[in-house]
C-alpha cells in the first residue's frame, strides 16, 4: 500500500460504495451526512410532495450565512460609514454588487419559501401526531427568519431602511404595558438612531442566526425521530400488520422466513452492518420502495442545492437590490412603507395601530403554534379536514390580499391608489 | 441525613437557584438598558423671536418641532411627530392642517385628529424666552393647544 492510499484509508474508513454495506457506512460514519437515514423511502422523495421546499430554505440560508460574512469585510454598523459602505460595495468593491443582491434575493426568497413550506406541511397534514411539536419549532423558524429580514433591513441606513424600521419599532410599541420598554431595549435609544443600528446589527449577525441555527438543528434531528419525512398523500392507506422477517441470514441457518410480528414493539432496526442473521418488523409492500439515501436522496438534494444558487445568481446578475437615498429623520418619504411581508401588517396597523399590529398578529401566531393541537383529527386525508383546510385557506389568502393592497393600492398618504394610476408629486 | 432535612435543604437549594435566574435575568435587562443617552436634548434654545416670521409655521428640521408665530396670540409650538407610529407630518398651508405621509393621519391646526389611525392629537410643547431673549422648548413640557407665549 502506497502512501497515497495509506492517507486516503485514514480519511475513508467505509467500504467501497459499490456494496450495500459502504452506502451505510458512508451515511453514519460521516458526521455531515448522518442526520439522514441510511435508507429513504422513494416516495417520501418524490417532488411532487414536498417540492422540496425545506431543503431550498435551508440551501437559502447557505447562501446567506455565505455571502453576508463577504458582506461584513467590508460593513461597519455606524450612522454616518453605514450608507458610505453601501454606497462602496454598489460602486467600488469588486463584485460587491452582485454579493448585495444574492444577499438580498435570498432574504426575500427564505420568506417566501419558509411561508410556502409552511403551507405544504399544512395542506399534506404532516403537522399532525407524532409531528406537533415539530410544527411549533417550525413557527418559531418562521418568526426567527422575519426577525433575521426585519433586522437586516436596516443595515443599509437608507430612507427605506430608517422608516421601515421607525414604523416597524412603533408597532411594536403599542404592546399593552411593556411596549415602550421593549422598543427602547431594542432601539436602545428613544429613536432610530447610531445605537438602534448597532443593536439591530448585533442581533442581525450573531444572536438570531444562532438561535435560528440551534432551532434548525431541532427542527432536522426531530424530521429524523418523529419517523422521518411524513409519507406523501397519495400513499397513506390501511397498515397491513407488520411482520418479523429474517433478513441478512446466511444460507446455513434458516431460509427466509416470515412470521407475523408483535404490534407493540417500540423499537426498530437502524441499519444492516454486518452478515448476521437479524430480525426486523416490516411492512412487507413497503420494504420493496425503500433505497439508500446514496445516491437517490444525496443526488436529488445537490441538485435542489445547485437549482437554488443557480437561480439566486441569476436573479442578482439582472436585478439590483434597492438603495435609496441617505436616511433622513426629518423627512418621511410618501408614503412609507415596511418590507413587503410586512405590509398586511402595515395595512391593518393604518385601521388601527393597537388591534392590527399587536392583538391580530399575536392571535395569528398564537393560533399557528396550537393547530397541532386545536386540530385532534387523526386523518390526513384531504376529504377528511374540510373545516381545517378551509380555515387555513382563508388564513393564508386574507394574509395574501392584506400583502397585495398594501403594496400596490396604496399611495401617498397611504390613500387607496390602483397601480394602473400614476401620481406624480404626491401630497409633500 | 434524614428523609425531612434532605427536602427542606433540596427546597432551600431550589429556591436559591431560581432566584438566582431571576436575578442574573434582571442584571441583563438592567445590562441591555441604556443608561446614557447620545440623542439630542429635549429642552433646547431655537433662536431669537424675530427670526420667525409671521403667518406660516417654521419647521425645525433637527427637533421637528413647527413654531407658529401670530401677531396677536404669539408663539406656539407643535410636534412634527405622528402620534401613530412616529413619522414626520407635514403641515399644508392649503387646509392649515397636518398630514401624516404613511397613514394618511389628518391633525386640524390646534393639533387634533381629524381623520385616520392616530391615537391622540399632536403634542404642543412649552416655550418660553430666556434672559439673552432666545427662545426655548421644552419637549417634556405638553401644554394646551392654547397656550401661547407673547413676546
Amino acid at each position: 500500500m502506497n502512501i497515497f492510499q495509506e492517507i486516503w484509508k485514514s480519511i475513508v474508513r467505509r467500504d467501497p460504495l459499490s456494496t450495500d454495506k459502504g452506502k451505510s457506512e458512508l451515511v453514519f460514519m460521516n458526521v455531515w451526512l448522518h442526520i439522514h437515514p441510511a435508507k429513504v423511502k422513494k416516495e417520501n422523495m418524490k417532488f411532487t410532495h414536498s417540492f422540496y421546499l425545506g431543503f431550498i430554505t435551508f440551501f437559502l440560508f447557505i447562501i446567506l450565512v455565505t455571502t453576508g460574512i463577504a458582506l461584513m469585510a467590508y460593513y461597519r454598523p455606524y450612522p454616518p460609514h453605514a450608507y458610505q459602505d453601501m454606497k462602496d460595495l454598489q460602486f467600488v468593491v469588486f463584485m460587491g454588487p452582485f454579493l448585495r443582491n444574492m444577499h438580498r434575493w435570498a432574504a426575500h426568497g427564505m420568506v417566501i419559501c419558509v411561508f410556502l413550506h409552511m403551507c405544504r406541511v399544512f395542506y399534506t397534514g404532516s403537522y399532525k401526531k407524532p409531528r406537533q411539536f415539530n410544527w411549533v419549532i417550525g413557527v418559531f423558524l418562521l418568526l426567527l427568519t422575519l426577525g433575521m429580514s426585519f433586522t437586516g433591513y436596516l443595515m443599509p441606513w437608507d430612507q427605506l431602511a430608517y422608516w421601515a424600521i421607525t414604523v416597524g419599532t412603533n408597532i411594536g410599541s403599542y404592546a399593552p404595558i411593556v411596549g415602550g420598554q421593549l422598543r427602547e431595549l431594542l432601539l436602545g435609544g428613544h429613536t432610530v438612531g447610531e445605537a438602534a443600528l448597532l443593536r439591530f446589527y448585533v442581533l442581525h449577525v450573531a444572536l438570531l442566526p444562532a438561535v435560528l441555527i440551534l432551532f434548525t438543528i431541532v427542527h432536522f434531528w426531530r424530521v429524523r425521530k418523529d419517523g422521518g419525512l411524513s409519507r406523501p398523500l397519495w400513499k397513506l392507506k390501511k397498515k397491513t400488520p407488520p411482520q418479523l422477517v429474517t433478513i441478512g441470514a446466511p444460507a446455513e441457518v434458516a431460509a427466509l422466513q416470515t412470521v407475523p410480528a408483535s404490534t407493540t414493539k417500540t423499537y426498530g432496526l437502524m441499519e444492516v452492518v454486518t452478515g448476521k442473521p437479524i430480525f426486523e418488523t416490516i411492512a412487507p409492500e413497503e420494504a420493496d420502495e425503500e433505497v439508500f439515501s446514496y445516491p437517490y436522496a444525496f443526488v436529488r438534494e445537490a441538485v435542489t442545492l445547485m437549482a437554488t444558487v443557480t437561480t439566486i445568481m441569476t436573479i442578482s446578475l439582472f436585478f439590483n437590490a434597492p438603495l435609496e437615498e441617505l436616511a433622513n429623520p426629518a423627512k418621511t418619504p410618501n408614503p412609507a412603507k415596511a418590507p413587503w411581508y410586512f405590509l398586511g401588517l402595515q395595512e391593518l396597523v393604518s385601521h388601527s395601530a393597537l388591534l392590527g399590529g399587536v392583538v391580530i398578529p399575536g392571535l395569528m401566531v398564537v393560533a399557528l403554534l396550537l393547530i397541532p393541537y386545536i386540530d385532534r383529527n387523526p386523518s390526513r386525508h384531504l376529504r377528511d379536514r374540510k373545516w381545517a383546510l378551509w380555515i387555513f385557506t382563508i388564513f393564508v389568502v386574507a394574509n395574501l390580499i392584506l400583502i397585495v393592497i398594501g403594496t400596490f393600492f396604496r399611495g401617498p398618504g397611504w390613500a387607496l391608489v390602483p397601480p394602473w394610476v400614476h401620481v406624480t408629486g404626491g401630497v409633500e | 441525613m434524614n428523609r425531612r432535612s434532605f427536602l427542606s435543604w433540596g427546597a432551600v437549594g431550589v429556591a436559591a437557584l431560581c432566584s438566582g435566574v431571576v436575578v442574573s435575568l434582571g442584571a441583563v435587562l438592567k445590562f441591555l438598558t441604556p443608561t446614557v443617552f447620545y440623542e439630542p436634548p429635549q429642552a433646547f434654545k431655537i433662536g431669537n423671536p424675530g427670526d420667525f416670521p409671521f403667518g406660516q409655521p417654521t419647521f425645525l428640521v433637527e427637533e421637528k418641532i413647527y413654531v407658529f408665530r401670530d401677531r396677536v396670540k404669539g408663539f406656539a409650538v407643535a410636534s412634527a411627530v405622528c402620534t401613530h407610529l412616529g413619522c414626520t407630518v407635514a403641515h399644508f398651508s392649503s387646509d392649515d392642517r397636518f398630514h401624516c405621509p404613511c397613514h394618511g393621519s389628518v391633525f386640524g391646526a390646534d393639533g387634533a385628529v381629524i381623520h385616520g389611525p392616530a391615537p391622540r392629537a399632536l403634542d404642543w410643547y412649552e416655550v418660553t424666552q430666556t434672559r439673552d431673549g432666545q427662545l426655548r422648548v421644552d419637549k417634556d413640557k405638553i401644554v394646551p393647544p392654547t397656550y401661547r407665549l407673547m413676546v
